[in-house]
């Protein structure tokens, strides 16, 4: 099935499929798959296209939804500002951590992030003064536009319209930036850095700036959930999180734009359908992560190529 | 997060005077040798891990937490005494380091490092959670005869403990570097960590020296963990505390390097001990990790690593 009858196809679905129930548990879940979506797709943007491990992503998601609640709560501004703000302060974050450590590469760039992150969940952890600590903030505004007053989103159904709306302007920037002169720049980066360096890209500057939009974009979600779920504590910052992270991107496929969506897909439906088995469900995410990694390294979705026998595109394939 | 600390942390009153500064002051710093110990434990497992195979073992902290566990349960169950419980679990952990192995790593050996990579994260993510389920999540004490005795030096208080802590650790290390510099194993271990395919060229087993270094790494991490047991709380989830400590120090002391880990885990069991006496505990806990990036940057290969790929 080509593209063109497909992606209007399925974005019709996607808007359409609200309406099929009334059922709000069945909307939270949407809207929970829309947010580990974009989460997904962004921390994609930095193993699927800049091709290092990113084990601090949780930190960027905590620190837009903290911006986001701060904001909200102090200042008023829950609406487009308190988003604006949270990407602003995500990706400032981002900018300096990337900036640090993206000079080095490999395992090593895995556990510097990793500990810039536990650094942020420390930090989250005791400074009880403006994050509350360990208790996390509650009662939340819902988003509005401008601040308090005015409309505001409060039902499951419209926050669901939003989030398929921000995932879909991400996996369109995604798409146009893999076709781009700076997506290709990316590819070549991530496949060959001395290579790429020596046909004049600045590959520091290309994994800075994935890096960034990454962050940036995680912290949006992250202020999304916020106002969603109007309580937010430290945890959402934990290792667990970044584990989870890491295998809706690996299980689904990294490298794609599909792969990361069907991956969080797969997560929060497993996470619901195996509800009843307790920590027995962590176990079964962990084996389907190994799994993953050994028989299937390009994920769900190059389950699809190998099915329909299309050839697999070497832009797209992943590492 | 507050594992690690003593549970009697048993100190001079500070109101004597000028002098007890400096009591306090070693004390602190003898608390902070014999954490320091137990992180050089924990580490020299995974550097020597990365060492020799080029492997991060992400789930290496997972070990030190089935060694804490299998203590407990083999001193629980099978009424065995603190010091055979604890040798037992070690033994244990140490077999399963083979599984471990063969599950996976051996088969991932030609894979590209971050496969291995997330494959020891699964290892992790499957470990603690099982852990979770078959120990449950309520946090534990290990019984030791030696953890409520004291050990007086002038006016400084150590657990035995804490004592037994470091004269093992002391031990062992001396052991595993005699072993690794004379041993045939050893020799065959300093081969293939220089250089895989021209050790398994001039004859030595590189299946063996696999097996070997994960039986040594989780071992010793096994071993940490039956220590450290009776002198903090053990619950499932305390593998990632281990592994984060085990990478600020070998990241401090440079990957692969054993005297590095050993200094790195002994000054990084001080620091903390400083910070969290002089400023503040919530300092102390991110004050490694504030380590780690300012080492990573000014010295990406460790203190004492010698410079090497990345």
């Amino acid at each position: 099935m080509s593209n063109r009858i497909f992606l209007p196809l399925v974005i019709a679905l996607a808007l359409a499929v609200p309406f099929f129930t009334a059922n709000t548990y069945f909307h939270h879940l949407m809207v929970l798959w829309m947010l580990f979506s974009l989460l997904a797709l962004s921390l994609n943007v930095i193993i699927g296209y800049i091709g290092e491990l990113s084990f601090g992503h949780a930190a960027f998601f905590g620190i837009g939804a903290y911006t986001a609640a701060i904001v909200g709560m102090n200042f008023g501004l829950a609406g487009i500002p308190g988003l604006l703000l949270a990407a602003v302060m995500a990706g400032l974050f981002g900018f300096v951590i990337g900036y640090v450590s993206l000079r080095i590469v490999g395992p090593q760039f895995a556990i510097l992030t990793l500990g810039f992150g536990s650094i942020i969940y420390t930090i989250t952890n005791y400074w009880v003064d403006l994050t509350r600590g360990p208790m996390g903030i509650s009662n939340i505004q819902p988003l509005g536009l401008w601040g308090e007053g005015g409309v505001a989103l409060t039902g499951a159904r419209g926050y669901y319209y939003l989030t398929l709306f921000l995932v879909i302007a991400f996996a369109y920037a995604c798409h146009a930036l893999l076709n781009s002169r700076t997506g290709r720049a990316f590819i070549a980066t991530r496949e060959n850095a001395p290579l790429a360096a020596s046909l004049g890209i600045d590959v520091f500057r290309i994994k800075l700036l994935g890096f960034v939009v990454a962050t940036a974009v995680a912290g949006v979600a992250g202020a999304v959930y916020a106002h969603y779920l109007t309580v937010i504590t430290p945890d959402v910052m934990s290792l667990q999180y970044v584990a989870a992270l890491i295998i809706m991107v690996i299980v689904g496929g990294r490298g794609t734009i599909a792969g990361p969506i069907i991956g969080a897909l797969i997560y929060v439906v497993l996470l619901e359908l195996l509800r009843a088995l307790g920590p027995l469900r962590l176990v079964i995410f962990a084996a389907l992560l190994t799994a993953s990694v050994i028989f299937l390294p390009g994920g769900i979705v190059s389950l699809w190529r190998r099915l329909t026998g299309e050839e697999t595109k070497p832009r797209e394939a992943a590492e | 997060m507050n594992h690690g600390r003593a549970r009697c942390s048993a100190r001079p009153s500070p109101d004597w005077g000028e002098p007890v500064d400096y009591i306090v002051l070693a004390q602190q710093i003898a608390n902070g040798l014999v954490n320091g110990m137990t992180y050089v434990l924990i580490a020299t497992g995974l550097t020597l891990v990365f060492g020799v195979l080029h492997i991060i073992n992400f789930a290496h902290g997972e070990f030190y937490m089935l060694g804490a566990f299998f203590t407990y349960f083999a001193a629980q169950l099978l009424g065995l005494d603190y010091i055979s419980a604890a040798v037992v679990a070690t033994l244990a952990v140490a077999a399963l380091g083979i599984l471990a192995n063969r599950l996976f790593f051996w088969p991932l050996r030609r894979e590209h490092e971050f496969t291995i990579l997330l494959s020891s994260l699964g290892l992790a993510l499957l470990l603690t959670n099982g852990g979770e389920l078959l120990f449950g999540a309520d946090p534990k004490y290990v019984d030791s005869p030696f953890a409520d005795s004291i050990v007086q030096a002038g006016q400084l208080v150590v657990t035995q403990q804490r004592v037994l802590i470091f004269v093992v650790g002391a031990v062992i290390l001396l052991a595993l570097n005699l072993f690794i510099r004379h041993s045939r194993m050893g020799k065959m271990m300093r081969a293939t960590a220089q250089n895989p395919e021209g050790a398994a060229l001039t004859g030595v087993n590189i299946r063996q020296v696999y097996t070997v270094t994960f039986v040594l790494a989780c071992g010793l991490a096994a071993l940490a963990g039956a220590l450290v047991g009776p002198t903090a709380m053990i619950f499932p989830t305390v593998g990632s505390w281990a592994v984060l400590k085990g990478f600020i120090v070998v990241i401090l002391g440079g990957l692969g390097s054993i005297p590095g880990a050993l200094i790195g885990g002994l000054s990084l069991g001080v620091i903390e001990a400083l910070a969290g006496g002089y400023i503040s505990l919530g300092f102390a806990q991110a004050i490694g990790y504030a380590i780690i990036i300012i080492v990573l940057l000014w010295r990406p290969q460790g203190l004492f690593g010698t410079a090497r790929r990345t």
